[in-house]
């Protein structure tokens, strides 16, 4: 019989307080699993939406760069349009190779008593825009049809071939395709073509936003300094710095939750550290008596931090199955905390990651079990015999 | 092959000190029947913490086979006591969980030892467990569990057996059976020394070593 059958006797002997610490650990570390994932998830989706997005650079009215971050991704509503010249001279530099409007902007729905989000672009552009998209029906080829986000088409039961009328704008369109559910922020939107957009909102020729991709990616620095030094009020943004300025806002949450989750396992090393040290106390005679039967201090020690480790290591192990079963609902939890989620499933299961945490939840038993296992060895061994 | 020689023991209990033993000679030879009785406060467990060697004796020379153990240190004391003594508790201390069979072999596992399982089983055949080797402490009764305690004394085939009111808690009639199977270990050459509260069962040992206020009468 070796020390670690003894170990995990000892820890079925307290079957719900043992349980319950389980459930503590299991906890923290599914949490600690959940969120590095994610944010390796993260990085890796945020890394393959810009690198399939088929445009350089985007130019938009000067303002607050994360707006634009998160209008290039996702579309934003920004109260500021480009000067109907731009796209004309943009148009007028010859080293670029694809020019895509966009435009963002609310439009009241009085009959769903609601502000719909509308966004104007231009629709065969839309494979190079947005890449990771699956539409089921068409994509809109005339201008009096549409695609719709997944949760405005759920939510108002919406199907291919239906209708939309604007009442005030006496403007209705047909439903030519609905948007796979993402995930992210395109599920609220409905994606007009551009020309009927900037007619919906009377502004010929307005934009939110223009795409530009360069026929040489080397030129890019040239044609950005060329456009910003011929259009004033301007601002370039290019993907790198969408990139990074998008990696600098997440990772303000990521180190919240993080923190969370170093919480979350300090609370239940604690009470790791609480329930076994019960158990010893509980235990104080039958020490002694191990003790006198032939236990040195050393064995006693190792019986302990092997108890702790058990209820860790099982802790962590359940932590991850839990998880990874769990992913999706994760997911979901984790995206209302941060700023910007790309599409796509985040949460991949890892299994050096799982090996790391679990790894890291024995490391965790070893450090609770010091003390308890600490006082266990000094027990003295006449405990077991008291007059 | 035990002998104490002006053992005192002193405890300190608050600001009050305790003279526990107050200058105990004694010779115990092998394979002795020695029972220890007195009252309570007479120093009863003290000496047994001593023979035991789970305790040192504050002043005092004591020999375990010519060999000086009262100044070793605690390293060394545990190797004496998983070599050379068995302990018989009141309270049995089997551990719940671990099968009969598996709580007969504890102190192997301490004693890095092995032996087969035809040895265990023997021993419990010789407390007359055999047939139960296989269940859970909490499926016996209170003889039952003493025998297990017994057995696992016995695993790492020591020369002393201390038992600390090893009928203390049984009727009379699994008391008789425990006091006949202790005494039967006698055959074995092995040194027996045990503390009871039952003057019948005090007598019927070899030897009556009689305590009072901390010197033997």
């Amino acid at each position: 019989m070796p020390f670690l059958r003894l170990a995990f006797k000892n820890i079925l002997r307290h079957r719900i307080r043992s349980f319950l610490t389980l459930v503590g650990i299991a906890t923290s570390v599914a949490v600690l699993f959940s969120i590095i994932s994610f944010n390796r998830g993260f990085e890796k989706g945020l890394t393959k939406e810009l690198e399939r997005t088929g445009i350089h650079f985007m130019v938009v009215p000067s303002g607050c760069p994360h707006e634009v971050a998160s209008l290039v991704l996702h579309g934003a509503v920004i109260p500021k349009f480009l000067d109907v010249t731009a796209m004309e001279k943009i148009r007028e530099i010859k080293e670029i190779e694809l020019i895509s409007p966009i435009l963002v902007f609310q439009l009241p729905n009085p009959e769903k008593r609601r502000v719909d989000l509308i966004y104007g672009m231009e629709m065969s552009h839309i494979t190079k825009l947005k890449p990771l998209w699956t539409v089921n029906g068409e994509i809109p080829a005339t201008d009096d049809s549409v695609i719709i986000g997944s949760e405005i088409a759920g939510h108002d039961n919406i199907k291919v071939g239906d209708t939309i009328y604007y009442s005030k704008e006496k403007k209705s369109f047909k439903v030519a395709g609905i948007l796979k559910k993402t995930g992210s922020q395109d599920d609220a939107f409905i994606y007009m073509p551009i020309k009927a957009a900037q007619e919906v909102l009377k502004k010929t020729d307005g934009v939110t936003a223009i795409g530009v991709k360069v026929a040489n990616p080397e030129a890019i620095n040239a044609v950005t300094e060329d456009l910003s030094m011929k259009i004033p009020g301007i601002q370039i943004v290019t993907m790198g710095q969408v990139m990074s300025s998008l990696s600098s806002l997440a990772s303000s949450a990521k180190v919240l939750s993080l923190s969370i989750a170093a919480i979350a396992i300090l609370i239940s090393a604690v009470g790791v550290m609480n329930s076994i040290l019960m158990a010893i106390f509980e235990r104080t005679q039958e020490i002694g008596m191990m003790r006198s039967i032939g236990a040195s201090r050393f064995d006693i020690f190792r019986i302990v931090i092997k108890e702790t480790t058990l209820l860790t290591a099982s802790g962590g192990v359940v932590g991850i199955i839990l998880s990874t079963i769990g992913s999706g609902i994760i997911e979901g939890f984790v995206r209302k905390f941060m700023p910007y989620v790309p599409s796509g499933k985040m949460i991949d299961f890892e299994p050096w990651l799982a090996g790391l945490c679990i790894a890291f939840s024995l490391f965790i038993g070893i450090l609770s079990g010091i003390y308890p296992a600490w006082k266990a060895a000094k027990i003295n061994p006449i405990e077991a015999i008291k007059g | 092959m035990i002998e104490l020689t002006d053992i005192e023991k002193i405890y300190v209990r608050g600001s009050e000190k305790v003279h526990a033993l107050r200058g105990i000679n004694l010779r115990i030879s092998k394979g002795e029947f020695a029972s220890i009785v007195g009252p309570s406060g007479s120093g009863k467990t003290t000496m047994l913490h001593i023979l035991g060697c789970l305790d040192k004796p504050t002043k005092g020379i004591m020999k375990i086979d010519d060999i000086e153990v009262e100044n070793m240190l605690e390293s060394d004391l545990v190797k004496i006591r998983r070599q050379k003594i068995g302990f018989v508790f009141q309270q049995f201390y089997l551990i719940p969980g671990l099968s009969v069979f598996e709580n007969v072999t504890l102190p192997l596992l301490f004693g890095r030892r092995k032996r087969d399982e035809s040895e265990i089983m023997s021993l419990l055949e010789l407390v007359g467990l055999k047939n139960r080797a296989h269940h859970n402490p909490n499926q016996l009764s209170g003889g039952e569990m003493q025998r297990v305690a017994i057995a696992r004394a016995l695993v790492n085939d020591p020369e002393i057996i201390l038992a600390d009111e090893p009928t203390g808690n049984l009727d009379t009639e699994n008391s008789e059976k425990i006091f006949e199977l202790l005494k039967s270990l006698h055959f074995r050459r092995i040194t027996l020394i045990m503390v009871t509260h039952n003057p019948d069962l005090a007598a019927r040992a070899d030897r009556i070593i009689r305590l009072k206020d901390g010197t033997i009468q």
